[in-house]
């Protein structure tokens, strides 16, 4: 190295030597004592720089981006956390709205079903009535049938008394009545119609 | 250095003969063996006329300002120790100005950056956030380490971040210091950037071992599985060093561009006051006066920019290195 530094120095004086005369002294001659001085001061700076100031300005600053990445953190978990709320308010209010609409929905189904059902068994009752009255009205009029028939027995019972009292074996009036008797049984039903 | 060596000349072409002399008296075989013997200059060995090379080089004397006159300097002269003999090598480890001048700087990066860290957990423990003082030194601590080294570094950079902010944080309050009064500029001294830069450069290798593993002697020994087999013993001669070379080439870059802007931004600074001098003349010296301080100002901002390519290169080195050969 030495060697070296000093031919460029001697190729340096040769080419410049306006800079090499009035200057007795040798700018690239290494000094070993200041090298070694250089030494130890640089290494105990390094040491006591490292020790003293780099690691404390480090770890102060890590903290710092520590405690800003913390509270960035923080500030997003309770903004993600008001959405949410935010969301699920939103959501439960929805809920209850379609609650509220299917309460209503019901209702008016359920009020609809009564009326149809109250409608449909005021028809049913009339029905029942109606069917009711007509079976009675039939009733009424076979026992009418029949006692109308009774009647017209006695009735011809009657008159043929009255005939067989005053003409025993009259076959010619037998016949009459009988003829009588089966024009009234037509005449009564035609009746009834 | 191309303009500072210009300007030097007109200097030198404009300054009295007297003045020239005692510069010029020295044969050049004798400078070289004064450099050789003696590279780091007492106070008083210079040419009266020359007052830039003590402005730019280290010397075993200390200007600081007289008392109670503050403007007039006081020369200290610094202890001279016997120098240590190990092995062949020569270490002569007396403090000099550049010595004062580096424990200054990692003086005060102490000071700004603890005084910083102090501030900074305290208030950010008080109502959560850094203010004023250490605000500041966090906003520069976090750009140099967030854009200069995490990108550079690879995956897993925490153990290397200390080093780059530290490499930054020193050279830029060595820097600083030289344009201040009274002060010098420890990395405008290639021993200071050449240690410097040899240590980035242990810090790139031992990056590359503790990494790749094995793999890091493919870093050093060329050998390309993709190549026919005729092809990888060749390309493994040529390649080899070229590796080594390209090895060695980026700390050699570090420590030189460190070196050389400082001492040129010095030499042109110095020159332009210089010709003040030399032109002995108000209207005319007004304006090297303003381009001084225009030169000054780009000084301040090549302070701030060599701090922060060296730790960018020294983390992209090690970012290259980590992240596998090849």
């Amino acid at each position: 190295m030495r060697n070296l530094l000093r031919s460029l120095v001697l190729l340096a004086a040769s080419a410049t030597p306006a800079l090499a005369e009035p200057a007795p002294k040798n700018l690239l001659d290494p000094n070993y004592g200041l090298m070694v001085w250089t030494l130890v001061i640089f290494v105990a700076l390094l040491i006591v720089l490292t020790k003293f100031a780099f690691g404390p300005i480090t770890k102060s600053v890590e903290a710092r981006e520590q405690a800003l990445e913390d509270a960035i953190g923080a500030a997003k978990r309770d903004r993600e956390d008001s959405a949410r709320v935010l969301a699920e308010h939103r959501a439960a209010l929805d809920a209850s709205r379609d609650e509220a609409q299917k309460i209503i929905a019901e209702a008016r189904v359920a009020g609809d079903r009564v009326r149809a059902d109250l409608v449909e068994q005021a028809h049913a009752e009339q029905a029942n009535m109606l069917a009711r009255a007509r079976q009675e009205i039939e009733t009424e009029k076979t026992r009418a049938i029949a006692e109308l028939r009774r009647e017209a027995v006695d009735l011809a019972i009657l008159g043929a008394g009255k005939v067989i009292e005053k003409n025993l074996d009259d076959a010619g009036n037998r016949q009459l009545v009988e003829s009588f008797l089966s024009s009234v049984t037509a005449s009564a039903v035609s009746a009834s119609r | 250095m191309k303009p500072g060596s210009f300007l030097l000349a007109l200097l030198i072409a404009s300054a009295p003969l007297d003045a020239q002399t005692p510069g010029a008296a020295i044969p050049p075989a004798a400078t070289e063996q004064t450099a050789a013997a003696e590279h780091v200059a007492g106070c008083e060995e210079y040419a009266p006329g020359d007052f830039i090379t003590p402005h730019i080089t280290d010397a075993h004397c200390l200007e600081v300002p007289g008392f109670p006159r503050f403007w007039e300097p006081h020369e200290v002269v610094l202890p001279r120790w016997a120098p240590i003999h190990i092995g062949g090598v020569v270490i002569d480890m007396s403090p000099t100005k550049h010595v004062i001048m580096l424990l200054i700087a990692a003086l005060l990066c102490c000071v700004v950056l603890i005084g910083g860290a102090r501030s900074h957990v305290h208030h950010t423990r008080i109502k959560g956030s850094p203010k004023g003082f250490g605000s500041g030194i966090e906003a520069m601590m976090l750009y140099i380490r967030n854009e200069v080294a995490v990108p550079n570094l690879g995956p897993h950079p925490n153990a290397y971040v200390p080093f780059i902010l530290g490499l930054f944080w020193f050279v830029l309050f060595a820097n600083l210091l030289g344009l201040i009064p009274f002060g010098s500029t420890a990395t405008g001294n290639i021993s200071v950037t050449a240690t410097l830069a040899l240590l980035t450069f242990l810090v790139v290798e031992f990056a590359g071992i503790r990494s790749n593993g094995f793999g890091y002697l493919r870093t050093i020994f060329y050998w390309n599985n993709d190549l026919p087999v005729v092809m990888r013993p060749l390309m493994f001669l040529l390649m080899s060093p070229i590796e080594v070379v390209g090895k060695l080439t980026k700390p050699f870059a570090l420590a030189v561009r460190l070196f050389a802007n400082m001492v040129a931004g010095h030499i042109v600074v110095l020159a332009l006051i210089g010709l003040v001098f030399a032109f002995k003349s108000y209207l005319v010296g007004t304006a090297p006066l303003a381009m001084a301080v225009g030169i000054m100002m780009l000084e301040l901002f090549v302070a701030f920019l060599q701090a922060f390519i060296f730790s960018l290169l020294a983390s992209v080195f090690i970012g290259q290195m980590r992240e596998g050969h090849h």
